[in-house]
């Protein structure tokens, strides 16, 4: 069978151990939901080791780093993210990297790798909720992806508290209305099942807008915190162009320390 | 008879549930190739992490979709 390029590559990152959980659009697709994605996206485990050795699988692939910061856990730590691209014959690939994926709780981090560990798959990929939560976006095209998403999941109050869809809420809120009473306050949306289709409609509108905007604050803290580094950048990528990543990598940290901070006020 | 619901993806972004995996990973390295042809337009652009857009050495002006990113 052709393997697709995105999960030869989750499955060399964790040769002999489990380093990496395929994430974003990849990982829809590994729910079979819609390829809408060109770019490779993976939560890595915040130590060492599995940092050298997806360096490694990337240096064999002729891989270059992209502006961003190094992948080194003193930055992935603060919400940074990592990033590198090399071709294919047929592709360019992009594979970019975090360990502190945005909108998951260190709790639920963790139980992320308990449940990669325990079901050893061939290529992990991130479950439905977790998507879920990594597709709030500033983009109005992820939350038709959380709509789809949200109908895989069992759980009914998971349901309640991830569907974008009023019927669907509507539906089950009259299955389950003291479970929904119950959730109010963890999704204040829900507050408006009550008020028919339409005013449900305007609310779950206003809740997406809100999260959009949320991440689009998100972002602008790191935008600003990453100014130094952006402006040096082209002169620094220049310099290691030519460079074997792991030498580019071990040049890009000395360049990183003092124009990027580890950690960006108020992000976490 | 079929209700109607809240669609969010089209059929045939939803058909992938009836693919074998195969056929799957052909659809999908299919779709990469075909996306290829954007490779240009998104050259500074990021789709993942904090950073929106990377800085060339000639920056074009930017525009709202271009800073767009998953966050």
């Amino acid at each position: 069978m052709s393997a697709n390029v995105y999960q030869e590559l989750t499955q060399a990152f964790n040769a002999g151990r489990l380093r990496a959980i395929l994430s974003s659009g990849q990982a829809v697709v590994m729910h079979r939901l819609a390829v809408m994605s060109k770019d490779g996206d993976w939560i890595l485990r915040e130590d060492s080791e599995a940092l050298a050795h997806v360096l490694g699988v990337l240096e064999e692939r002729g891989a270059r780093y992209r502006f961003g910061a190094p992948l080194d856990t003193r930055w992935l730590a603060g919400g940074w993210s990592s990033h590198f691209e090399f071709r294919t014959d047929s592709l360019r690939v992009r594979t970019d990297f975090v360990t502190r994926p945005p909108r998951i709780t260190p709790t639920s981090l963790q139980a992320l790798w308990v449940r990669a560990e325990a079901d050893a798959k061939p290529v992990p990929f991130a479950d439905v909720i977790t998507l879920v939560e990594l597709k709030k976006t500033n983009r109005e095209r992820d939350y038709a992806v959380i709509g789809e998403l949200a109908r895989l999941i069992d759980d009914p109050a998971e349901c309640l508290l991830q569907s974008r869809s009023a019927r669907d809420l509507i539906a089950l809120a009259r299955k389950q209305p003291a479970l929904l009473d119950r959730l109010v306050s963890k999704r204040p949306v829900l507050r408006h099942v009550r008020d028919g289709r339409d005013g449900l409609e305007v609310a779950l509108d206003a809740e997406r807008r809100e999260l959009m905007h949320a991440n689009e604050r998100r972002l602008q803290l790191y935008l600003d915190a990453a100014q130094v580094w952006m402006d040096a950048w082209p002169r620094i990528a220049a310099g290691i162009a030519d460079m074997p990543l792991r030498e580019a990598h071990a040049t890009l940290v000395t360049h990183a320390g003092g124009r990027l901070p580890f950690q960006v006020e108020s992000a976490s | 008879m079929r209700a109607v619901r809240d669609e969010f993806l089209s059929e045939e972004d939803l058909d992938l549930r009836n693919l074998t995996d195969e056929e799957l990973v052909a659809y999908w390295n299919q779709w990469l190739e075909q996306a290829q042809a954007t490779n240009a337009a998104d050259a500074h652009t990021y789709s993942h992490g904090v950073f929106a857009y990377a800085p060339p050495a000639k920056r074009l002006p930017l525009v709202a979709e271009d800073r767009s990113t998953y966050g």
